[in-house]
């Protein structure tokens, strides 16, 4: 029972190394600080812009800031969030990043 | 119970998981991966991870169901991950899953499971940045390197050669190496190669952004003890008893040997002869059988560390001990081990042994009685 419990762990983890072939989040597949992300959150709520605090009471992370994995991961938590804890007071996001120093670019909540 | 080298290996990492205080880390639900943990009252799901946390850390530190407590302590962070996409990195999820593998170890059988795991990290880490563009062409690590980390070195080397080559060189090298630990993990017989090169990697990349990556060097490197072949039966030490100096170092050595892995005899009883090591090679230096394996000065003393728990234990305490930031102190002592235990320090251990093996009946008095 245990080596089966053992081996379901890590056969979960092989299907995880291929599915993250197709998506672009790096869960549980073993990709650590392959990705550097420079991130920039702007965030109103009622026509109010947020502070840093408040942006990271909101979502747990800084407002500014480098996240070592995909720009998806930031954008799941965002999303997750609003999706969820805040759906009774929604945000309007601008995501301004570079990925590896790149361009820069943009992603939005709600999503256009 | 769990095998030696396994069980030091647990509280290797809940030594450094302890030292650093990732009790503090250990997060209430937020987003988590599987839906509803998050309707857990957030305060007592918090409370209840850290205590169960603490109290498995140090009962495997006291040896206290040992299994058991390696296997809770992994789902703790494991059960932390999986309620919060805040907490989620790779460095928690391999220590979860590597204590949660040893947990469901089963006594007498290889650890192939836990080996099995690391060679899962190393494909995944490796294939994924063979298959970035960004990894092949240099342009993750110049970024990385120059303008987040500004690490001195690689500036000043890159700036005497074409744009990305440094950068590419490094990003191939880290690709080939991680893909080729990932392979070298499942042969037993490149596993000493493999622990080189798992040492030297996590070292560099210490040395080279003076972070632990959280718990990825300390777990990474403590995971290494997976592939280590233990000794099963006590070793036998071959030493002077007729040296003062010997007969010191001797009781030093005992005192530290815990699990009772050292068997010593003096090589005037004749007990040399039995592994062909003569009474006069015998008189120049220490020697150390182990199983059909002889080693003798300098070899000898360095197994008799390698195969003391005391000496990782100590190892992982004094590394996690100065907290989760930058440490030059840590640094220093990662490498004056690895210089310390790399083939190349050798000949100057050999050297610095034969000199106190010649000078050591001048060492401490009382070195010429005969043994009974």
């Amino acid at each position: 029972m245990k080596t089966i419990v053992a081996a379901a762990l890590l056969l979960f983890q092989v299907v995880m190394i291929v599915y993250a072939r197709f998506v672009p989040s790096r869960y549980f597949c073993w990709a650590p600080f392959d990705i550097q992300t420079e991130y920039k959150l702007q965030v109103e709520v009622d026509g109010r812009t947020l502070s840093g605090k408040e942006v990271r009471a909101r979502y747990r992370r800084p407002q500014n800031g480098t996240d070592n994995r995909s720009p998806q991961h930031v954008m799941d938590i965002v999303q997750g969030y609003e999706e969820s804890y805040g759906r009774n007071n929604p945000a309007r996001v601008v995501m301004r990043y570079r990925v590896n120093g790149k361009d820069e670019q943009v992603w939005r909540w709600p999503q256009q | 119970m769990l095998p030696v080298n396994l069980l030091v290996m647990a509280k290797a990492i809940a030594i450094a998981l302890l030292l650093t205080n990732h009790v503090a880390l250990l997060p209430d639900p937020f987003l988590p991966f599987i839906p509803g943990l998050d309707h857990l009252p957030p305060v007592l799901f918090q409370r209840t991870l850290q205590v169960f946390f603490v109290a498995s850390a140090l009962s495997l530190l006291f040896n206290r169901s040992v299994r058991l407590s390696a296997f809770v302590l992994g789902m703790t962070i494991i059960v932390s991950v999986l309620a919060s996409k805040a907490y989620y990195g790779n460095n928690k999820t391999f220590c979860g899953f590597i204590l949660f593998l040893i947990g469901l170890y089963e006594p007498g059988k290889e650890p192939w499971m836990i080996r099995l795991q690391l060679v899962l990290v190393y494909f995944g880490a490796g294939s994924n940045k063979l298959l970035d563009t960004d990894w092949r062409t240099g342009v993750f690590f110049q970024n990385w390197a120059a303008n987040r980390l500004h690490q001195p070195v690689f500036i000043a080397v890159s700036s005497y050669l074409p744009p990305l080559v440094l950068a590419k060189a490094i990003s191939w090298f880290t690709i080939a190496t991680e893909l080729g630990l990932s392979g070298v993990f499942l042969v037993r017989r490149l596993f000493p190669l493999g622990i080189w090169g798992n040492l030297v990697l996590h070292s560099s990349m210490l040395f080279f952004t003076g972070s632990t990556f959280t718990m990825f060097f300390y777990a990474m490197t403590a995971s290494m003890l997976a592939f280590a072949s233990w000794p099963v039966r006590p070793m036998l030490v071959i030493f002077d008893g007729d040296c003062g100096f010997c007969a010191l170092t001797k009781g030093w050595v005992e005192r530290l040997d815990l699990e009772q892995m050292l068997e010593w005899r003096p090589y005037q009883s004749g007990i040399g002869l039995r592994y062909g090591i003569t009474d006069t090679d015998a008189s120049k230096r220490l020697y150390l059988v182990n199983g059909d394996r002889i080693y003798s000065g300098f070899s000898a003393f360095k197994m008799m560390v390698l195969c003391n728990p005391i000496s990782y234990l100590l190892t992982y305490t004094v590394l996690a001990a100065p907290g989760s930031g930058d440490s030059r102190f840590r640094n220093i002592v990662v490498a004056v081990l690895l210089v310390l235990f790399s083939p190349l320090f050798q000949p100057v251990g050999d050297a610095l042994y034969a000199l106190v093996a010649r000078n050591r009946r001048s060492l401490v008095a009382n070195s010429n009685c005969s043994i009974e």
